[in-house]
């Protein structure tokens, strides 16, 4: 029997950021394993969600100072590009040729939320130059639940694919780390997955990386430290 | 006035890439994000921060919205919450509150027209959902801010309060259901 109370008690909490050990990981199974399939827990999440903007509004409004627009402007024009990865002509025939396997590539959403360090880590790989390196024999295809690891020896980068990838829970995004041998852990990126299906590149020296962590955060959120990893995303 | 069917037109157009429609999302939200950033954080580098890379991601991945689970302006500003409580929690050591929220300056010295456009949708708002806080009993109300304003876990709540956790569980809840109530009847 599903105690809805005890829910929606975490609900509240995760809503809040205020959860902490053994409830935020409770919270984080929920919203991967009930929710999505609840339509009362959804929409209670929806309206808890909604209600942390509403509390906003308790705050006064206050002028913002006059440096941030021109900053924010320079941010826009810096960065405005990275929402189109450029695709090489070449390679975007054989993706689409190869496109029956992965649905809808081409919509992925990478939305790196720290502007900084994880900025340049994640982008949308090329479907052909993944299954190219995949297919050598020498590649590493290392099982991510319902993702793999793909890399191979002389590559400075990591690939990840995967179809059938839950959608996060609303107002959520996966966050992807790289583990490094040390337990030291880079932030790499957000992402959510388009009709189940994730295709990237990792920009990160494979020998520097012991193993990559997936787990689900509010989206627009600060990457912090990472928690749990998602079910769907254990390594096998 | 802040119609919400007007942000959902701008949402569209930002899907877009429309930069004049980011311009006016800004226009329209950039002070109260600031007021909460700052409320939030206590500091105004740190709250200049939070707003500053809350509109980036909203202009990187737009498509985080999703209109039927609630409205922009919610969405918008819950992010600038969780990215503030997030911000504070990394930079601990900053958070002297020095400045004061008392000392920050009103919203009537901005452009008169930004004036005008807050006092329509958004001060209405305003006034139902501070009226619904002032509704709830004190015990309640106490832990919801200490969640929302100081970014405290419930675990730190608890010991700050000297109740037991399974108390600020349920303190929060009832606050919650009870916000959510009151603001879907007024809203």
């Amino acid at each position: 029997m599903i105690d809805h109370d005890a829910i929606d008690e975490l609900l509240a909490g995760y809503v809040l950021q205020s959860l902490t050990g053994e409830d935020a990981t409770a919270a984080d199974r929920l919203l991967i394993d009930h929710v999505p399939e609840c339509t009362d827990c959804l929409a209670t999440l929806d309206a808890f969600q909604g209600l942390t903007g509403d509390i906003a509004l308790v705050a006064e409004p206050a002028t913002v100072p006059d440096t941030l627009v021109p900053r924010l402007h320079r941010s826009l024009d810096g960065r405005r590009s990275r929402r189109m990865p450029a695709w090489h002509p070449g390679r975007l025939v054989a993706a689409a040729a190869a496109a029956v396997a992965l649905i809808g590539v081409a919509g992925l959403a990478i939305t790196q939320v720290d502007g900084g360090t994880g900025s340049q880590l994640l982008t949308q790989a090329d479907l052909q130059q993944v299954t190219d390196v995949a297919n050598r024999n020498d590649a590493t295809v290392t099982p991510l639940g319902a993702a793999e690891e793909v890399t191979a020896p002389g590559l400075e980068e990591i690939y990840l694919r995967g179809t059938g990838v839950p959608t996060p829970p609303a107002g959520s995004t996966y966050r992807l780390w790289a583990i490094s041998p040390a337990g030291a852990a880079t932030y790499v990126g957000d992402f959510v997955p388009d009709a189940g299906a994730i295709l990237f590149e990792i920009s990160i020296d494979p020998t520097a990386v012991d193993h990559l962590l997936i787990t689900v955060a509010p989206a627009g959120s600060d990457p912090g430290e990472p928690e749990q990893p998602v079910p769907w995303a254990a390594a096998s | 006035m802040h119609d919400p069917g007007e942000d959902l037109e701008l949402h569209r157009r930002l899907l877009g890439g429309d930069r004049t429609a980011f311009d006016e999302l800004y226009r329209r939200y950039a002070s109260q994000a600031y007021g909460l950033a700052y409320r939030v954080t206590g500091q105004q580098i740190l709250a200049q921060d939070v707003v500053h890379d809350a509109f980036l991601a909203l202009w990187r991945a737009p498509e985080a919205f999703d209109e039927h689970r609630g409205s922009f302006r919610t969405f918008f500003l819950s992010m600038v919450h969780h990215r503030g409580v997030d911000l504070v929690r990394r930079e601990q050591r900053l958070r002297a509150r020095t400045e004061k929220a008392a000392n920050l300056e009103p919203v009537t010295d901005e452009d008169p027209a930004d004036a005008v456009a807050d006092a329509g949708y958004l001060s209405v708002r305003r006034k139902e959902v501070r009226e619904a806080m002032t509704e709830l009993p004190d015990p309640q109300r106490q832990v919801l801010e200490m969640a929302y304003f100081d970014g405290k876990t419930q675990v730190q709540i608890a010991e700050e309060l000297a109740i037991p956790l399974g108390t600020v569980k349920t303190r929060t809840l009832a606050a919650m259901r009870k916000l959510r109530l009151a603001l879907q009847e007024t809203g």
